[in-house]
């Protein structure tokens, strides 16, 4: 009776302990080969009082679903813009062609289908997809529009490591968001420029909480901020471990109490809850008092531009609630002693050495937003020209006189860092990696080979920029191409076809006058000039669905892949 | 000298009250002629021989934020009405760049909805931009006075879309109920909510 007592007592104070929490979302997870992503405006319960105006996917209030893929298939995205205004979609991490990459040269316009598909050449990592429209990046950020891409392979499938989703293997989204007093609209731009939020929000849920089991579990985190860094640690400052990177696993284990995780960035941790008590609690928190005001969320105040009120203090980023151990899977009681072997580049391997200098970005009526080498981001312009399969030494240069901390993200490769001039790279950061953290006066250097794609397209190039929402608006981006051996096939194609059945009612085909010819973009528009269709490389053989279409008179304009240029032809829908 | 110089200041004191907007100059809007999605039939606002004022309301079919407030929008013209002061709601977006602003669409939504107000696409985007409607759901009222409009109050319907229990502040019809008094509007402006319309022409977002 005594102990009913007790225990009453117990759940009581706990209920009224976590009435402070809210339960995480755990995103809906997708597995397949076929994803249809519909991304939408959606409103969202997240201060009292008006629902907030965010962005989603699919039935999502803010954030998007998790994409499991497997390397070695072939996935199909099926995008639908619903939002009142164009997007991109990026897959943050992907080695894939460059007219597949979702960068800011691949507007979807509002209403429009965009179909990209690939094959999976990553191995086991956790990427993510999110909006990358040039100048409207943060806004689209700000509003939640993005997800976690998990792509998984025998390698990693091989270890003993937690991997049921939602248990004992999580994905943890932290970003942070300030609201309008009288509106509770998210602040961003175009209205403010204010970079760091004042409320935590770990995957899009306030004050977060969530039941993890007691034995050792996996988290994958994001940082999904427009800014702010976080210096991960759990509040009894336990070890944890590192076991992946942006790319993948590591080679072992990496002990760390600490781990700074920075703008678009991914670490997967692999934590011991196997000596808690059931019931108990344990926070995870941002130990960001006492940083540096080049480190992101760094600086003191609460108010302006730069100011928040979770700038240079502790928080906490998701408060652990420790259940019980799992039956239905075997519990993960070791952390592996090794993972998976990776060959990593050397500087040796580098037979092009290239500096890029951050620049500009000091504040003052004329200054110029933060830029590379003294050139904003222009849609026109390609800044670098790679070779296909060369090996490359990136040196990236925050002293040029340095302003502030930058996160610097290269698109189609995974790369090694090599060096930090400030010292070692740290060994939580020594795997594959496609995005790291330049602090004020450093110089960091990576190594990546440019394999696979060579599609020496000027119209759809790849990206490099800083990840920071506003920095990458702002024009600190710039782009290059992949150039290969020339195609043999040097004569000037006739790009003339045909359609037919004409009227159709779903499948179009194609009929190429000159069979060289190779179909690299199809667009398909209404007769008012609306896109409703774009197909990166469709597999035109097989013909185009178009029963999604309503029926009426299209325009059909086909982009060669040799010459880029655009014919088009008149279709009905039946 | 010192006469000028406090003309100067007095005037320069003007000049920035206006420009933070604390001097209010009343607004009116033009008279405009809209297809209704409810009849068919071109609407506006003189066919209101016997209308005191009315209620504005730009909105779609697609923003979540307008769609919460679907049924208070008929309940508020069914009281307002019949007391000089019609519905009238304006669907501003644009049609060649979202397929589901089309005015089949509205047609749809007034069936679905049984909207019991006029829903009027202002397809060239005239009214909106008149009214400088920025999002949906934006209200406004309007009051006849010698045959011209002026706007008495702008901004959202109220402070809660999601959960009308929980409304602490009916600005739309707060302005209604004391128009209808005869009383100045006392709270004119609230800023308003919901999802963004875009202007072709104005803002290149629609490439």
């Amino acid at each position: 009776m005594k102990k009913i007592f007790l225990v009453s007592i117990i759940a009581l104070t706990s209920s009224v302990i976590n009435a402070q929490y809210s339960n995480m979302t755990m995103p809906q997870a997708l597995y397949g080969t076929t994803f249809n992503l519909n991304i939408h405006e959606s409103t969202k319960q997240l201060v009292t009082g008006n629902q907030t105006i965010t962005g989603s996917i699919n039935n999502e209030t803010f954030w998007g679903p998790t994409l499991f893929i497997n390397k070695g298939d072939l996935v199909r995205m099926n995008v639908t813009n619903n939002l009142n205004e164009s997007t991109t979609v990026h897959w943050h991490g992907m080695h894939l062609p460059a007219v597949m990459d979702g960068g800011p040269h691949q507007v979807i316009p509002a209403g429009t289908l965009w179909q990209p598909y690939w094959t999976v050449m990553n191995q086991a990592a956790t990427l993510w997809y999110h909006p990358h429209l040039h100048t409207t990046t943060q806004a689209q950020m700000t509003k939640g529009i993005g997800g976690f891409i998990i792509v998984k392979d025998p390698a990693e499938t091989a270890l003993a490591l937690p991997r049921t989703y939602g248990v004992d293997d999580i994905v943890l989204a932290l970003t942070s968001r300030s609201y309008n007093t009288t509106t509770n609209t998210f602040v961003s731009p175009p209205t403010s420029a204010r970079v760091y939020g004042d409320y935590m929000l770990s995957n899009g849920t306030p004050n977060a909480q969530y039941t993890l089991p007691k034995q050792f579990v996996r988290m994958r985190i994001l940082n999904a901020e427009i800014e702010r860094g976080y210096n991960l640690g759990f509040s009894d400052n336990r070890t944890f471990y590192v076991i992946g990177t942006d790319g993948g696993l590591l080679g072992a284990p990496v002990a760390v109490t600490r781990l700074p995780i920075h703008v678009g960035e991914r670490y997967e941790i692999m934590v011991n809850l196997g000596n808690d008590v059931v019931g108990s609690s344990i926070d995870l928190k941002a130990y960001n008092s006492g940083q540096s005001q080049s480190f992101p969320g760094g600086e003191p105040g609460t108010t302006g531009v730069f100011g928040s009120l979770l700038n240079n203090i502790d928080f906490p980023v998701l408060h652990i609630n420790v259940g019980a151990t799992t039956t239905t899977t075997t519990p993960i009681s070791a952390i592996p002693s090794s993972l998976i072997s990776n060959t990593y580049w050397t500087s040796a391997d580098a037979t092009v050495n290239r500096t890029i200098s951050i620049t500009n970005g000091t504040p003052g009526p004329a200054s110029v937003p933060f830029n590379f080498d003294n050139v904003s981001y222009a849609e026109a312009t390609i800044n670098k020209t790679v070779n296909l399969n060369a090996i490359e030494k990136w040196s990236i240069a925050n002293t040029n006189p340095a302003v502030f901390g930058h996160s610097f993200h290269i698109h189609d490769i995974e790369f090694k860092i090599v060096s930090r001039n400030t010292g070692t790279a740290a060994a939580y950061e020594s795997g594959w990696k496609d995005t790291f953290f330049i602090s004020k006066n450093e110089t960091v250097s990576f190594v990546g080979k440019f394999d696979d794609f060579a599609d020496s397209d000027v119209t759809h190039p790849y990206m490099y920029h800083c990840h920071f929402g506003g920095h990458e608006d702002g024009g600190m981006m710039g782009q290059f191409i992949v150039t290969g051996t020339l195609g043999t096939n040097q004569n000037e194609n006739s790009t003339s076809f045909s359609l037919y059945p004409n009227p159709s009612s779903n499948l179009l085909y194609v009929n190429l006058k000159d069979a060289n010819t190779e179909i690299y973009y199809v667009t398909i528009s209404t007769i008012t000039g609306r896109v409703v269709m774009m197909l990166p490389q469709p597999e035109w053989q097989n013909g185009i669905d178009i029963s999604s279409l309503e029926s009426g008179v299209y325009t059909f304009q086909m982009m060669d892949k040799q010459t880029k240029s655009l014919t088009t032809k008149k279709f009905i829908k039946k | 000298m010192k006469k000028q110089f406090f003309k100067l200041i007095i005037v320069s004191i003007l000049f920035i009250l206006c420009s933070f907007n604390l001097i209010v100059k009343e607004k009116q809007v033009s008279d405009f002629k809209l297809k209704n999605a409810k009849t068919n039939k071109l609407v506006s606002l003189s066919d209101y021989k016997n209308a005191k004022g009315f209620i504005i309301i730009f909105t779609c079919n697609k923003c979540p934020m307008a769609k919460f407030y679907t049924q208070r929008l008929n309940q508020m013209n069914d009281k307002y009405k019949k007391m000089g002061f019609p519905l009238i709601a304006i669907n501003s977006m644009d049609t060649l760049a979202y397929a589901e602003e089309s005015f089949q669409r509205m047609q749809k939504k007034v069936k679905n909805d049984m909207l019991n107000f006029p829903y009027l696409q202002d397809k060239k985007q005239v009214v909106g931009k008149n009214f400088k409607a920025s999002v949906t759901p934006q209200a406004f009222v309007l009051l006849k006075q010698n045959n011209k409009f002026v706007i008495k109050y702008e901004g959202s319907i109220d402070d809660n879309a999601g959960d009308y229990q929980n409304v602490k502040n009916h600005f739309l019809t707060n302005a209604v109920d004391q128009l209808l008094k005869e009383n100045e509007v006392t709270i004119k402006n609230s800023e308003p909510f919901g999802c963004r319309i875009f202007y072709r022409g104005i803002k290149d977002k629609m490439k």
